[in-house]
């Protein structure tokens, strides 16, 4: 056997892994996505009034470029508001809810039974409420992110191991060293898990909000767009929009495996890389 | 037994060779509206009642829409035979490529308008400087609102404007957020009452020179050729029912709210059937019988369009590729 072909095990031509690199692999699947879609409305004659063909939307994505940009900052702000809050409300309410059973069996049902309403029904009066400004959207993307943190984080702290906390106890370890460094880390991929589903509603939240009321934001821009039966910029705009969702999920992706690199859901990653 | 089984069986294909004859004397029609019922509506309501379909071997259906925008594209994918739909905004799908075209016009003045209370004292153009007004992006009405300002010297600045959708604009108003809105005389200046027991005073459009078509029956251009007939049938039972409407308010609300009790309230809704039925002629044709569409009106209507209303002049045509008199009465 020749001894270079020991020495670098049979690897894939170079191609094939650029190809296959995490990165390429959904941008592959959103071009397939884009021919199909094209090929679906040349084979169906569907017309542009009813559905744009996806080159017309990459059009007005590049012409109308600044104005989406523009309008897609107060979305964003609203979304991390809602998020803020979510997490600032979520977290600690998940807490008390999971360490007492009182407290849970008084709140839980009633967030359940909060979160089947729907929130575009109600959206109106958060208007009447607070008024045009930034606070109606923030609410809506704070209602429509909150339950994923509580209900994610409530089970993360109920899943601890508890042999662990056992074994804490019989090292007469404080209660706040306790939950430090055994309930926390070992609630927080649960938490996290919630913090991904959360971003993304929180996005559906804050154009909600912006559907109902506002003078600026990707959910005015889609009113406007719909109004004049500009479908390639209404498709541009939920484009920029899905985009908004992904750079946050994103980066909480990134702040996950700073936190907890241990972790299994992690670990898959390692070995891809290798 | 076996006699029975044939006497079903005979029945039976008597029924089915009778079936055809039934179908073909009664033609299933959608209507499909542009919103939610409110009074604007109420003279299909009559005509229904009173069996003018019916005689026309019209068996109507008609149903609540959530917009112009969605009926007049249900009505170009086929979903609903006849829509009841702003015209101008019909113009502007026709011209992206939806094969509709009106085939009657309803409202040939304007109702738009920017409207308050009445307590507020606002009643003329120079009025609103300071007011805040409220306004659904992208609608006709918030397209139009540049002619209307321009045509009465008023600035973008002069006042202050909140965006929302069609709810939030009645509430913004109801609770003092905004001392305006620009709606239609017969639909949000009743709501308006209905809800606060206030006198609303609208400012119409119309009374400054703006004028142009609001709604309409739309059709879709491959029903119109294959069935010409059936089209010609409705539009003479839609006209008597227009005509009777203006004529008699009171017995086309009563109708309306027979068919639909939660669309709204009779004595409010008589004033709206009132407002409504003062729109259905033109400046160009007082005498016409309703539905029928003056050719200036149409032209004027086109232009504002394009100046204003987001069309874009390369592939707005001209007025008459857009609607027709030909099958009406």
């Amino acid at each position: 056997m020749n001894p270079r072909a020991t020495a670098r095990p049979p690897q894939r031509a170079r191609w094939q892994r650029v190809l296959l690199s995490a990165w390429v692999r959904p941008v592959l699947l959103v071009i397939l996505l884009l021919v199909v879609w094209d090929l679906a409305i040349r084979l169906f004659h569907i017309p542009p009034y009813l559905i744009p063909s996806p080159w017309s939307v990459v059009r007005q994505l590049v012409s109308e470029w600044p104005r989406l940009l523009k309008e897609s900052i107060p979305t964003t702000y609203a979304t991390l508001g809602g998020f803020a809050m979510s997490i600032a409300f979520g977290i600690p309410m998940a807490l008390v809810i999971a360490y007492s059973r009182t407290v849970e069996s008084f709140v839980y049902p009633l967030l359940v039974f909060s979160q089947s309403v729907p929130k575009i029904a109600i959206a109106p009066l958060f208007v009447v409420w607070f008024g045009f400004g930034i606070v109606p959207k923030v609410i809506a993307a704070f209602m429509l992110g909150f339950f994923p943190i509580v209900v994610s984080t409530v089970m993360g702290f109920k899943s601890v191991d508890p042999d662990m906390l056992d074994l804490a106890r019989s090292m007469k370890a404080s209660r706040l060293a306790t939950f430090a460094r055994i309930s926390l880390p070992q609630a927080l991929p649960s938490i996290f898990a919630g913090l991904k589903v959360s971003i993304t509603l929180a996005v559906v939240g804050a154009v909600v909000g912006e559907f109902v009321g506002s003078n600026s934001g990707i959910g005015y821009l889609l009113q406007i767009a719909n109004g004049n039966f500009d479908l390639p910029l209404m498709f541009a705009a939920l484009t920029v929009l899905s985009a908004i969702g992904v750079v946050l999920f994103v980066a909480i992706d990134v702040v996950e495996r700073l936190m907890i690199p241990w972790h299994a859901s992690q670990r898959h990653d390692v070995a891809l890389a290798a | 037994m076996f006699k029975r089984l044939t006497c079903i069986a005979a029945a039976a294909l008597l029924a089915l060779a009778a079936s055809p004859v039934f179908a073909q004397g009664k033609e299933k029609v959608v209507l499909l509206l542009n919103w939610y019922v409110y009074s604007e509506h109420a003279p299909f309501f009559l005509g229904k009642e009173r069996g003018y379909f019916d005689q026309e071997g019209i068996d109507l259906d008609i149903q609540e829409g959530r917009g112009s925008g969605v009926t007049v594209q249900a009505v170009a994918a086929g979903t609903a035979t006849f829509g009841y739909a702003d015209v101008a905004t019909m113009i502007k799908a026709a011209s992206k490529g939806a094969p509709v075209t009106a085939v009657g016009v309803a409202l040939q003045t304007s109702p738009m308008s920017v409207m308050g209370f009445a307590e507020k004292n606002i009643r003329k153009p120079a009025d609103i400087k300071g007011k805040t007004v409220a306004v659904t992006p992208g609608d006709s009405m918030s397209q139009v609102w540049p002619l209307f300002l321009k045509k009465t010297g008023l600035k973008d600045s002069d006042f202050k404007t909140v965006s929302g959708d069609a709810q939030t604009k009645l509430n913004a108003v109801m609770t003092g957020q905004a001392d305006l809105l620009l709606g239609y005389v017969m639909d949000q200046a009743i709501k308006l009452q209905d809800a606060t027991h206030k006198d609303i005073y609208p400012i119409r459009f119309a009374d400054y020179g703006v004028n142009m078509v609001s709604s309409g029956i739309i059709v879709q251009k491959d029903y119109l050729k294959a069935h010409p007939d059936v089209v010609k049938r409705f539009l003479r039972a839609a006209t008597r029912s227009l005509e009777e409407a203006a004529k008699n308010p009171d017995a086309a609300v009563d109708a309306m709210l027979k068919a639909n009790p939660k669309s709204g309230v009779k004595e409010t809704a008589l004033v709206g059937m009132k407002n409504t039925a003062s729109l259905y002629h033109g400046p160009d044709n007082p005498k016409d019988r309703p539905l029928r569409v003056g050719a200036t009106n149409m032209d004027e209507t086109l232009a504002l369009l394009v100046e204003y209303g987001g069309l874009e002049k390369a592939s707005a045509g001209k007025a008459s590729d857009y609607y027709t008199n030909d099958f009406l009465p």
